[in-house]
């Protein structure tokens, strides 16, 4: 018998008899918080800085003006060639990307309750690029912002994504004594752009 | 060696315990003040049991459901029986692509089935990335904790590693240094792996995509920059509905270490544009566990490792003290379903204080399932004379009362006029560093009949 | 109501002056109180152990002696716990069903059942409460840590009535004191540090005294104040609870 035939039929015999699956009710989460602060603070404690801005165009400048010293930048936003110092086209492996300092993509859901921001595939010219990079600055409208995971997965329902990520905050480690270090393997900083 | 015998090793000393009960207790403090923050923890907690104990009860038909979407998504799924077909399969799939050097993120599961010296074996590098497991690999111990790998290491220990392995300079341990030179040391691995290897948080039936959580973003950096991603999993990881991660997600990060999510909850489906991906689904005695009624529920684990860090008895005998892949409350009541020989003084490390179960995102009763392996292992396997004897002496002199009384006057006389130094002699382990209670004269019973006879 | 007072096979023999505070405050209380003779114990130190079956002898002796009581009320969280919980072993007769449903901790029949707060007693110290683990996280005689609830205890309201009685906080409020039955001298290493650490926790907070609803827990924590000669009074609830100078 092969092993996935052996198995199957292992957890058949062996397991119990059929309980039902209980039914998600969102009613007793409900916590009456204030959906823009909530994200902020949760944002924030995750590591990540929250700016509000008025329009998605003027987020080049800010970024600009956040980080004077970085070289290599991206964004997928559109009319951002004179940002752009390098072209994905031109990019053959994700390994080329080592150098990239800034990236600026757009999200199109928030979670207040953690601070996590969805980015998939559709948004991301390749997956790597939200980790490869420096600092990570992603763009977020505010109708786009959900209160709690239950939501989020609501709205992503029927997505049919090859990837996708929640992140919450730059990366992190406390592997050492329990000491948090900002900038693990991925991003070194965050910051969300809220429009 | 027993639990108790390396506890007493660790227990040597106690600055190093109190350092390690500390560390932990944060941990758990951590936890405290971000699940109080959540309106509806507890009924959370109810839909993390329910939806894993009705996964449970439909296993097969989910794993069938998840592998069919797996293969549309282009992802090849592989099945193996035990940990050394997992090694074989991994290997192989290694073979296939001439991968040498492999990135790992933390999964549990490849050290229980011994991935990384089965590959080594034939000359493959296999890198674990998470920087906790980094530590544990480069001083060539197992991980301590299965969230905090390194808890048991001081930063002055770390200082020391990486010095002789990564050719750091000596620093007193500053952490951020440290972080960022083993962020310098595993980028080139990451940027020149041939292969990338990730465990898996939850497996969606309904997509046939799988989700792994991390801080450091370690699996990703790996999955997304590698030709080749393997992903194992055992296969209790499987959950019905992709709208139940929002449910797991809730209970994860805040139960492990108290983050309201991981970092980075990354949802793989489908591979990218010119790689491969790859599902190992794994038994290895899973199927066992869940034959046994009283043992089944602790599949339901999702691996925050709170029971570790609130078990006071964890905290204080450290993780190897389990000798086992998985150590602390869920540990000694998964191992003793593996090899009850081995891990039969575990299920005993324990006050059945029932914080492990109270703390349980997924409300496994631990400390009741210890309670259970308990009798089961003083039937199956040859207990110490004495412990046998005094229990079945203690059965019959409370099975009658006649003897009770003649027992406790001959205690009671014996620990008000023997001397001190033959009540804490030897064989009275309480005794040494402990008093006994002086006895009383009259017991309650023989007061209370005196009350009766002068009414 | 017919109530029949069991006596921890320990309390029995070992610290009996906790029985009679138990029984004199009941007996305070106005309520009829009968303390069967020829009791043992519940089963708990075999069954704990790993050896229930060896318990089954003591389990049958506790049903014969305390059935026909309207309640059974017990100076111990523990064993009131155990009777409860794993007195499964034994045929479930209509009487062991009701008799596992009527056995009470003290504190939690006082309050709940007789419904009295305030028991008119009078402890004039620094007490620091011990919450031992079978009463909390067993008969949930009061919210743990770990759980999101409302927080309440049956012996802090108890304590709070009393004249004079100052309750202090703990740093780690219900942390077990690592006792655990044979796990006291199978586990010796940690059993004591884990007795050490919650004593220094009291006596960091200025405890004069600490209580708890069991005398298990106590004896291994006085067994290591005496040792040490730590400034610190062991007592048990009952005997707070029946105090009144």
């Amino acid at each position: 018998m092969s092993s996935r035939a052996d198995i199957l039929a292992r957890v058949k015999t062996n397991k119990p008899k059929l309980l039902n699956i209980p039914n998600i009710a969102l009613d007793v989460f409900e916590d009456g918080r204030d959906l823009l602060k909530e994200f902020t603070v949760k944002v924030e404690t995750a590591g990540g800085q929250v700016f509000e801005t008025q329009s998605k165009d003027l987020v080049v400048g800010e970024v600009q003006k956040l980080f004077p010293e970085a070289k290599v930048n991206f964004s997928t936003l559109e009319n951002t060639e004179d940002f752009n110092t390098i072209n994905l086209e031109a990019i053959k492996t994700p390994h080329d990307l080592e150098d990239l300092d800034v990236l600026i993509v757009e999200s199109n859901v928030g979670v207040a309750e953690n601070g996590a921001i969805w980015l998939n595939d559709a948004l991301l010219p390749m997956r790597i690029l939200p980790f490869i990079t420096k600092h990570l600055v992603v763009i977020l409208k505010k109708d786009d912002l959900v209160t709690f995971m239950h939501q989020a997965y609501q709205k992503l329902n029927g997505e049919d994504t090859g990837f996708g990520v929640f992140l919450s905050g730059p990366s992190k480690t406390a592997d050492i004594e329990q000491s948090l270090v900002i900038g693990a393997h991925g991003a070194l900083s965050l910051s969300v752009f809220l429009v | 060696m027993s639990h108790s015998k390396a506890a007493t090793i660790f227990n040597k000393d106690e600055k190093k315990v109190n350092w390690h009960d500390k560390a932990l207790w944060f941990v758990r403090h951590k936890r405290d003040k971000s699940v109080h923050s959540v309106e509806g923890w507890e009924n959370l907690r109810n839909l993390g049991q329910g939806i894993k104990a009705h996964m449970l009860s439909n296993l097969d038909n989910y794993l069938i459901q998840f592998e069919e979407k797996a293969l549309k998504n282009g992802v090849q799924v592989h099945w193996a029986k035990d940990g050394d077909e997992h090694n074989k399969i991994v290997h192989s799939i290694l073979k296939e692509h001439n991968a040498k050097k492999v990135v790992k993120s933390k999964s549990m599961l490849t050290e229980e089935c011994h991935l990384n010296p089965f590959l080594e074996a034939d000359g493959i590098e296999v890198i674990d990335t998470d920087l906790g497991e980094r530590i544990v690999q480069l001083a060539k111990e197992p991980p301590s904790h299965i969230v905090l790998p390194a808890i048991h290491k001081t930063k002055e220990e770390v200082d020391e590693l990486f010095q002789e392995h990564l050719g750091t300079k000596p620093c007193g341990g500053d952490p951020q240094y440290l972080t960022g030179e083993a962020r310098k040391h595993l980028r080139e691995k990451f940027v020149n792996a041939d292969a990338a290897i990730t465990g898996v948080n939850f497996a969606i039936a309904d997509t046939g995509g799988f989700v792994v959580c991390t801080n450091e973003g370690n699996a990703d950096m790996g999955a997304h920059l590698a030709p080749v991603h393997i992903a194992c999993m055992g296969i209790e990881k499987i959950i019905p509905k992709q709208e139940h991660l929002g449910v797991f997600l809730r209970l994860l990060g805040r139960s492990a270490t108290g983050q309201h999510i991981t970092t980075y909850s990354s949802h793989f489906r489908k591979p990218r544009e010119g790689a491969k991906m790859h599902i190992v689904i794994v038994d290895n005695g899973r199927t066992e566990q869940l034959s046994r009624p009283d043992f089944r529920a602790s599949l339901q684990c999702i691996r925050c490792g709170a029971c570790m860090n609130t078990c006071p008895i964890y905290r204080r005998s450290g993780g190897h003290s389990y000798d086992a892949t998985i150590p602390g409350p869920i540990g000694s009541i998964l191992s003793p379903g593996k090899d009850l020989k081995k891990h039969s003084s575990l299920p005993f490390a324990s006050t059945l204080c029932g914080s492990c179960s109270d703390v349980c995102p997924v409300k496994i009763d631990i400390h009741a399932q210890l309670y259970k392996w308990r009798q089961i292992i003083t039937k199956e396997m040859k207990q110490p004379f004495v412990k046998k004897v005094s229990m079945e002496m203690m059965g019959k002199m409370f099975a009658k009362p006649s003897q009770f009384e003649k027992v406790g006057m001959v205690a009671r006389w014996s620990l008000r006029n023997l001397p001190k130094s033959v009540i804490n002699s030897k064989p009275n382990v309480w005794g040494r560093e402990r008093d006994l209670p002086k006895g009383p004269k009259e017991s309650f019973d023989e007061w209370y009949k005196n009350r009766k006879k002068n009414e | 109501m017919k109530i029949g007072l069991f006596i921890p096979c320990y309390i029995n023999q070992l610290y009996p002056q906790v029985g009679k505070a138990t029984l004199e405050l009941l007996e305070k209380l106005d309520v009829e109180v009968v303390y069967p003779l020829g009791q043992t114990c519940c089963g708990q130190p075999m069954a704990n152990s790993g050896y229930e079956r060896e318990s089954l002898g003591a389990c049958n002796n506790f049903v014969e002696k305390f059935k026909g009581f309207d309640y059974i009320v017990t100076p111990s969280g523990s064993c009131a716990y155990h009777v409860k919980k794993h007195f499964d072993i034994i045929p479930q007769t209509a009487e062991v069903i009701k008799l596992r449903k009527n056995v009470y901790e003290l504190c939690d029949f006082i309050l709940n059942v007789l419904k009295v707060k305030n028991v008119g007693a009078r402890f004039p110290h620094k007490i620091g409460i011990h919450k031992s683990c079978h009463g909390l996280r067993g008969l949930r005689l009061g919210s743990c840590s770990e759980k999101v609830t409302e927080e309440y205890s049956y012996i802090g309201e108890l304590l709070k009535e009393v004249s004079g009685a100052e309750i202090i906080e703990l740093s780690r409020q219900d942390e077990c004191c690592g006792f655990g039955g044979t796990f006291a001298v199978t586990e010796e290493a940690i059993s004591v540090k884990m007795g050490k650490d919650r004593i220094q926790d009291h006596l960091d907070n200025g405890a004069e005294v600490i209580t708890a609803t069991d005398t298990s827990c106590l004896m291994h924590l006085e067994g290591l104040v005496t040792r040490n000669n730590q400034p610190l009074k062991i007592l048990h609830i009952a005997e707070i609870l029946n105090s009144v100078n």
